[in-house]
């Protein structure tokens, strides 16, 4: 268990996801990628972003970064720390933070929707390595 | 005691209270001085929910269940209540309900409290920082206050993590905006609630609800100013619909509004402005000069400013679907319009809904009337009837005596009446109107008389009752009269009401299109829900198709249903539907079956296609017209139709 965001949070995160989640069964195989931008990050309000690419269901990379430059991706998803800490904490899914404008997205709608369910699936395993947050 | 069992001027426990409070369903009429008794003084002067009647029914019932213990302000909230009597005449216009009751049973509580069990509320660094912009008065974590917000944009059933705060302009909404991100604490505005309390009971409750953080209470922003010269006004987000229409026709103008309780600027955010009046006055942005916004990073635009993206337009298709506002708008430059001295209503009465249709539609198409809407049997009902029992032997004698189905209801000048009663075989005017609604009373009570079934056996009824020689004995045997309607309310309001009833404009029909005090009667004691949309006008048999689904869903489920209006929109090339399902809002079961009703008849509706359902209409009242009506997408794919169950599911639950 550890700290979202953090280096070990990406090392957990991969071990976790290609253990435990099936490329096919749960991820759908799909080939895409996502980049989240995170903005309000305490204690120094600063962004930072992950982003994430899934190549045939199998996570291909994910990393996490500083500031404002940031990675191509198919998906962008923008919101607050504080969003993705109630993502992480099951209060909300990703679908609904989606459709209550919690979180932005940049890219298809449809498309994006389409691979909600294995995303929040992959949302849902980093949900069980992650419990400690900025205050 | 009458047939509410609520109604007696005796004093009650809190338990005994809760059981009018279950009853409320926060349709926020007790916020507007609609009958000219003036405004409840606690709520005026102190602003949050907790003050007004609604707040104080809410905040019984989670005193009676435990959620809340009491605090020094449950104390200042009681208190604050002069039991002037002003709340159970507005109420009772509306829903039949004694407020007051409440708020005494409320102070009874209060005066026996043992005061070693009030709580103390501390200040966090939040509140601080929340009361810093606003003043140390507009914002508060008191779990008492925050729990008059419950049902009307938080859920009944999380924790009380809130803080209500009440800014007082743009600029405090926009830095309250910017401390929320920074605090990393979601928010949502709050004005009239009462969209938000019809969603609350149903399976939109985790969309539409905040789930934790700040609601931003909008009532104090109050600016409101009519300018003749420009046929306009600038309307606060604080301004219900029925305190605009008021200072509009001081000048003989009129805004195109929503329910008398709904706020203007909300109303753009939410759904635009769907009225009866949508095909002259326009619909979506039609409504709008121009508008102030704050995005959700706190940034504060206007439509009129140069060098922004346009504002009018978002994106086409199915998935389009918000459930919280993209911006709040603070206040709109609003279109006002002319009123005429020579507008009449026409009603004319159809025993079928096609031929109903096709003549609203004729209508809108040639641009006669300034208000064009099939209403069913069951709105006439609800609007004219002064309470429920009325309002359904009413309905039935229209569904099984007089076969009076549907009306086409128009209002317009005295050339257009002449192209309406000329289309029509016979007509409802205003004078009848009066008739009906005065005498409502009387009208109910000959449910199984003789004299209806004579009536029913008639080749015409509705002909022998509204243009033959019945008409005249129907009139003088219905005495309708303020006094005779006076009777059904309790004794101690029945001089209010012979007074409120003698008011000309509480049977002029035109009045009542335009000031939509009656709607909230739909939501007396119990709840409705109406979903609908909008639909090409070409295609007959898809709408009838259309409607016909609506009624089908209702069926399975098993639920009170009925259409509520159509209307057509954008000179009679669209027009909107209504459906409504009514029910009782504390039952879970019949709740559930709603939600299963509002996502079946949704997908049913996208799968027919050329459909604009209800929930994508959600939060789309800003665009233009021609941008979110232009296309209508064709119905979905079996994969799409998937896609949308499967989104709908991991959002909403199960159906």
């Amino acid at each position: 268990m550890v700290k979202f965001l953090s280096e070990e949070w990406i090392e957990y995160g991969k071990n976790y996801i290609l253990e435990k989640l099936d490329p096919e069964k749960d991820m759908k195989n799909i080939t895409t990628s996502l980049l989240g931008i995170i903005e309000h990050v305490p204690p120094n309000d600063i962004i930072m972003s992950f982003y994430l690419e899934l190549k045939d269901g199998k996570l291909n990379d994910f990393k996490v970064n500083n500031g404002d430059s940031f990675q191509e991706a198919n998906y962008v998803i923008k919101g607050n720390y504080g969003i993705y800490k109630d993502i992480l904490q099951g209060k909300i899914g990703t679908a609904m933070a989606l459709l209550k404008n919690r979180l932005q997205l940049k890219g298809s709608k449809i498309e994006a929707l389409k691979i909600i369910k294995p995303l929040d699936g992959l949302i849902e395993s980093l949900r069980d390595i992650t419990d400690e947050f900025e205050e | 005691m009458n047939q509410n069992n609520v109604l007696s001027s005796d004093k009650i426990s809190l338990e005994e209270s809760v059981a009018i409070a279950e009853k409320g369903t926060h349709c926020g009429m007790c916020r507007i001085d609609f009958l000219g008794t003036g405004l409840c003084p606690s709520g005026k002067k102190y602003g949050y929910l907790a003050y007004w009647p609604q707040g104080r029914m809410e905040i019984v019932k989670h005193l009676k269940e435990g959620k809340i213990k009491p605090t020094e302000k449950l104390i200042e909230i009681a208190n604050s209540c002069t039991l002037c009597g002003i709340c159970d005449k507005q109420c009772n216009f509306a829903t039949q309900l004694r407020p007051e009751k409440v708020a005494r049973a409320l102070k009874d509580y209060v005066d026996k409290l043992d005061k070693s069990q009030i709580q103390t509320v501390e200040e966090d660094d939040i509140l601080r920082g929340l009361r810093e912009i606003v003043g140390k008065d507009w914002a508060t974590n008191d779990p008492i206050i925050i729990a008059s917000y419950i049902r009307s944009i938080i859920s009944p059933n999380g924790e009380l993590n809130f803080y209500i705060v009440m800014p007082e302009n743009t600029e405090q909404v926009s830095k309250i905006i910017k401390f929320a991100n920074k605090n990393n604490l979601p928010f949502l505005p709050r004005a009239g609630g009462t969209a938000l309390s019809v969603a609350t009971p149903t399976v939109l409750k985790n969309g539409i609800c905040l789930e934790h953080g700040i609601v931003i209470d909008l009532l104090r922003l109050n600016k409101l100013e009519i300018h003749p010269e420009s046929s306009s006004a600038t309307v606060g987000a604080g301004i219900a619909s029925f305190e605009l229409q008021k200072e509009a026709y001081k000048h003989k103008l009129r805004a195109n509004v929503a329910e008398a309780g709904a706020h203007y600027c909300a109303n753009i955010a939410t759904t635009g402005i769907v009225t009866t009046w949508g095909n002259s006055y326009g619909c979506f942005a039609d409504n709008f000069i121009d508008l102030v916004l704050v995005d959700n990073e706190g940034n504060v635009k206007k439509h009129s400013d140069m060098g922004i993206s346009n504002p009018y337009t978002t994106e086409h298709g199915f998935t389009n679907i918000s459930l919280s506002p993209s911006y709040i708008i603070t206040e709109a430059t609003a279109k006002l319009f002319p009123v005429f001295d020579d507008e009449e209503a026409v009603l004319v009465p159809f025993d079928n809904l096609k031929d109903a249709m096709d003549m609203v539609i004729q209508l809108g198409r040639r641009g006669v009337g300034l208000s064009l809407a099939v209403l069913s049997y069951k709105y006439l009902a609800e609007f004219i009837c002064p309470n429920r029992k009325i309002a359904k032997d009413f309905e039935e004698i229209c569904k099984n005596y007089i076969k009076l189905r549907y009306v086409v209801d128009v209002i317009c000048d005295k050339n257009d009446k002449k192209i309406v009663e000329e289309m029509a075989k016979y007509s409802i005017d205003q004078s009848m109107m009066r008739t009906l609604i005065l005498g409502s009373p009387k009208l109910a009570s000959l449910k199984d008389s003789e004299f209806m079934k004579i009536l029913s056996e008639e080749d015409d009824p509705l002909k022998a009752i509204f243009a033959g020689p019945m008409r005249k004995h129907f009139e003088k045997g219905l005495d309708a009269s303020p006094e005779q309607l006076a009777k059904v309310y309790d004794k101690d309001l029945q001089d209010f009401f012979k007074k409120v009833y003698s008011k000309p404009e509480m049977s002029n029909v035109v009045w009542l299109h335009a000031f939509r005090i009656l709607p909230s009667r739909l939501m007396r004691q119990m709840m409705t829900m109406g979903p609908g949309g909008a639909i090409w006008a070409g295609d007959k048999n898809h709408i009838l198709k259309w409607v016909d689904m609506f009624a089908e869903v209702g069926n399975k489920y098993n639920l009170e249903h009925a259409l509520g209006f159509i209307s057509p929109l954008d000179n009679g090339k669209f027009i909107y539907i209504e459906y409504d399902y009514f029910y009782d809002h504390n039952d879970p079961d019949v709740a559930n079956r709603i939600s299963k009703t509002l996502l079946e008849t949704t997908e049913k509706s996208l799968v027919m296609g050329q459909i604009f359902t209800l929930i994508n209409y959600l939060f789309k009242g800003l665009y233009r017209k021609e941008h979110v009506l232009y296309p209508l997408f064709k119905g979905l794919t079996k994969e799409e139709q998937e896609l949308f169950r499967e989104v709908l599911h991991s959002v909403l639950g199960e159906f």
